[in-house]
């Protein structure tokens, strides 16, 4: 329903886009992710001023729980979990607008209870019918919700009279087949646009500034090409371990964890082409065009690494290898560690190689994009004067620290004409600004608004899928000649054969 | 820090470098530079705010204390800062005795960073014309806050006649929480408001404006009754499915009621002058909103001439008056009046030499744009 607002008006900034009245439907809103990050940003949104008068949170789990139970459960979550401090008044405002309903999914009352709860609260709390669905369920129970949501027909906009959407968690199915299995599904119940993929990181403040520093300036995009950029480097380090998610990464593994949708979609931003504005549906169709344009090592030998990691000292303490791990199968070939060579066939980038990489138990957690330059052409030095000079890079900070680096030749002081590179550091997201919304905050209410643009549509993870799937098959290849990841010490950059995979290209991963 | 007692412009440059070099700071994201005039006895607060707003705003702060204008002496005391007591980014707080407090930008104006967008922050009473004060001529954006005026009618009359775009008033930000609610009602109604009714503080800009803001987007009379207590108290809206009203509750909440719907609470996010501060710093460019409301708040004719021009006021000239009440501007946007004396023409040759050595020298202002679109 859109109304024309009078007090809207589009001059002025300093009101906040406010989503319409509407109901955040949670599943399994016991879990984790739901404590650690859900609600604690529907708390920052409600005490932001972000949540409309009809707002309703409802919790579903097969809990014998009541309204207040979960109220005091979400309220100890909040408290924990806030990036803007607790306040009462904030939080009994959200408790009036709590609910819980008890259930488990194969369960048709409760559903059928559910349903007709989505309509009960637009009387008492005026939500006008409008409900997102978060699924926070593993991916085995999704058939069962989202058949159920076909059956009630809670999720047809129609028969609602009202907007519908669901958001789903990573991962996007397990390979191409199961992601397509997952999006047909998911397709088949809601209609295309009403369903919001989360990749949290495309809700950082770094991420979308890449988009800024790209499309809004004159300085950069001349020379975003294979003219002058040698190589594009994509890291995302993380020093823990695998903590107690051994049972999911044991099957799951890095690639799929990461690689596939967080660098994957990183490498979209940074290699796309300028969309022709900034709504969903122009981002995503270059998003899509760029992802299309990637492809798998053709060598996977050569193309690329993965490693596991043993015993060793980080930080300072000594920690468990991987296979030493809680629910770890002793000889087990799960990757800890994946790096990959990528390139992108597009007039842009050809010749360029796009090196992916990420790993648990590496030195430190960073995430960051290296776009590095080619070095110039000629050197009106004697060799001597540039032998510290290395290439102009570009680098974005996505985590932490969230900024950008930029590095380049300068004098050394002094009599004698030396060159050497020096890093100029810019820091202006995080560390600067003490309230950058947290990703979550900032997709949840994208969500509420229907805005889709930070969110990677089926298109997107079915391309992602196309790369990935093939170097997973060659791993398995490789399990089955008696093959084995590459092993790393835990406070390693990683194994020995990344560092030979650049050598082979004269090249050499960037020390984030 | 560097602490500089009787002091020059020049040493207060070298030490901010120097500062920046012993402090490691070899690059900054500077968005722009902060210049707050304020009197002593609010220094404390006016700092804490403005290091509040840095936090979100990287940028250079520049303090200016004018003490004591009939001081013999002309004098200058400063501090400088980097990353320290005044937030992450570069600071000066400098306190001007005598003249020198009426030639505040010749010490200013080398600090500002260069080429950044600059804003300039009164707290305290605002000067009755911005061009009075030299250190609105070269700010991009001027906020005022008629909260510290001794008669807030007048103060926001007074920012109506003298309005250009970029000028903006604390008040005005004051009720961006009570519009984002009002804003976010209409959302889901569909009815047009037929009449509306603000409760409120007698007296308060807060209320002033915000019914100043209503009348400008709805296109009615507002009417504004007395409250006591908060700025605003309650807004009732008629429309024709029966009334819509808010009502400040208990603590730091807003009752919402609606027709045929159970009654909502919402929160009113608490914001300290120094958020508010930082609200203003978040965009740089003309606030049309602000001008639309606060020329129905006063039903006045926004007049003021683009770009401002430097008038020179001499206290010491017994003009006192003239700042509080408004002869000087009485002429600006009124009928030329030969007989009334020009402010460019002033009586003592020395109060005259010293005008034209600071700022802009009166003959050029006299044949300037600004200057002869005053008159008309």
């Amino acid at each position: 329903m859109t109304v024309h607002n009078p007090l809207r008006d589009p001059r002025d900034r300093r009101l906040p886009r406010v989503p319409p009245p509407c109901a955040l439907v949670v599943f399994g809103v016991t879990g984790d992710l739901a404590r650690k990050k859900l609600i604690p940003a529907v708390y920052d949104l409600a005490n932001r001023g972000l949540l409309p008068p009809g707002f309703v949170l409802l919790g579903f789990a097969r809990r014998d729980w009541g309204d207040g139970d979960f109220e005091s459960v979400a309220k100890a979550a909040a408290k924990q979990g806030a990036r803007t401090g607790f306040r009462e008044e904030t939080w009994s405002r959200l408790a009036e607008a709590i609910r819980f309903l008890p259930g488990s999914f194969d369960d048709d009352k409760a559903f059928d209870k559910l349903a007709t709860t989505l309509v009960d609260l637009d009387k008492s709390h005026g939500t006008q019918g409008n409900a997102a669905f978060y699924l926070s369920i593993p991916p085995a129970a999704f058939p069962t919700v989202l058949a159920q949501m076909k059956r009630t027909g809670m999720a047809d906009n129609h028969k609602s009279g009202a907007w519908r959407r669901v958001v789903v968690e990573k991962p996007f199915g397990e390979d191409l087949a199961s992601a397509k299995d997952l999006n047909h599904m998911v397709d088949d119940v809601f209609t295309g646009q009403d369903v919001f993929r989360i990749d949290h990181y495309l809700g950082k403040e770094t991420v979308q500034n890449l988009l800024a520093l790209r499309f809004a300036n004159e300085l950069f995009e001349p020379i975003w090409n294979r003219q002058h950029i040698d190589s594009v480097q994509i890291t995302m380090a993380e020093d823990v371990g695998i903590g107690t998610r051994a049972g999911f990464y044991e099957e799951t593994g890095a690639a799929r964890d990461v690689l596939q949708n967080h660098l994957l979609q990183l490498l979209a931003l940074t290699a796309m082409e300028e969309p022709a504005s900034f709504d969903a549906e122009s981002l995503r169709i270059e998003k899509r065009k760029v992802l299309s344009a990637v492809m798998p090592p053709s060598n996977m030998a050569n193309g690329v690494v993965r490693g596991q990691y043993e015993q060793g000292w980080l930080a300072g303490e000594r920690v468990k290898g991987y296979r030493a791990e809680d629910g770890v199968a002793p000889a087990s070939t799960t990757e800890t560690y994946a790096a990959v060579r990528l390139e992108v066939e597009s007039r842009r980038w050809a010749g360029v190689p796009f090196y992916l990489r990420t790993g648990k138990r590496l030195p430190r957690r960073v995430t960051e994009i290296a776009v590095l330059f080619r070095k110039a052409p000629v050197l009106p030095f004697t060799r001597t004067d540039t032998e510290e000079l290395g290439s102009n890079q570009l680098v974005v900070r996505v985590q932490p620290d969230e900024g950008m680096t930029l590095r380049f030749g300068s004098k050394v002081p002094g009599t004698q004409m030396e060159v050497r590179d020096v890093a100029m550091d810019f820091l202006y997201g995080e560390a600067f600004t003490e309230s950058s919304p947290e990703a979550y905050e900032r997709l949840l209410l994208d969500v509420l608004l229907g805005d889709a643009s930070l969110f990677p549509q089926n298109a997107e993870v079915e391309e992602s899928w196309r790369v990935i799937d093939p170097i997973e098959a060659y791993w398995r290849e490789r399990d089955a000649a008696g093959g084995t990841p590459q092993l790393y010490r835990a406070g390693e950059w990683g194994p020995r054969a990344a560092d030979e995979m650049l050598a082979r290209d004269g090249r050499k991963w960037r020390r984030p | 820090m560097t602490t500089l007692w009787d002091t020059t412009g020049t040493a207060v440059v070298k030490a901010m470098s120097n500062e920046r070099r012993e402090s490691g700071a070899v690059s900054s994201g500077l968005a722009l530079t902060l210049v707050v005039v304020v009197d002593e006895k609010r220094v404390t607060e006016a700092e804490v705010a403005a290091t509040r707003a840095a936090a979100q705003h990287p940028c250079r702060l520049l303090v200016v204390v004018r003490r004591r204008p009939d001081a013999p002496e002309p004098r200058l005391d400063a501090e400088v800062s980097v990353g320290g007591r005044l937030g992450p980014g570069e600071a000066a707080v400098m306190r001007m005795y005598g003249r020198l407090a009426l030639h505040a930008e010749s010490v200013v104006l080398p600090l500002l960073a260069p080429d950044a967008p600059v804003v300039t922050w009164w707290y305290g009473q605002p000067p009755v014309l911005l061009a009075h004060d030299p250190l609105a001529i070269f700010a991009d954006r001027r906020v005022t806050d008629c909260h510290l005026a001794e008669d807030v009618d007048v103060a926001l009359k007074q920012r109506a006649k003298d309005y250009v775009p970029g000028d903006t008033d604390l008040a005005w930000t004051g009720t961006t929480d009570w519009r984002a609610l009002c804003a976010s009602t209409f959302d889901a109604v569909s009815e047009a408001p037929t009449k509306v009714v603000v409760v409120g503080q007698a007296g308060s800009p807060v209320r002033a404006l915000f019914a100043g803001w209503l009348s400008s987007r709805l296109g009615l009379t507002v009417k504004v009754t007395d409250g006591d207590g908060d700025p605003i108290h309650e807004v009732a809206f008629t429309t024709s499915a029966g009334e819509i009203r808010l009502v400040r509750g208990d603590g730091r909440t807003v009752l919402l009621h609606r027709p045929g719907q159970p009654e909502r609470t919402m929160p009113l996010p608490e914001r300290d002058l120094g958020e508010l501060l930082a609200e203003e710093l978040q965009r740089l460019d003309a606030d049309e909103p602000y001008s639309e409301a606060l020329s129905k708040a006063t039903r006045t004719t926004l007049s003021g001439v683009d770009p401002r021009v430097h008038v020179w006021v001499d206290p010491a000239e017994g003009q006192e008056s003239n700042l509080v009440q408004g002869g000087a501007h009485a002429k600006v946007g009124a009928q030329p009046d030969p007989n009334a004396p020009d402010p460019t023409q002033d009586p003592k040759q020395a109060r005259k030499q010293e005008a034209e050595a600071g700022g802009k020298p009166p003959a050029a202002a006299k044949g300037s744009r600004g200057r002869s679109s005053d008159r008309t």
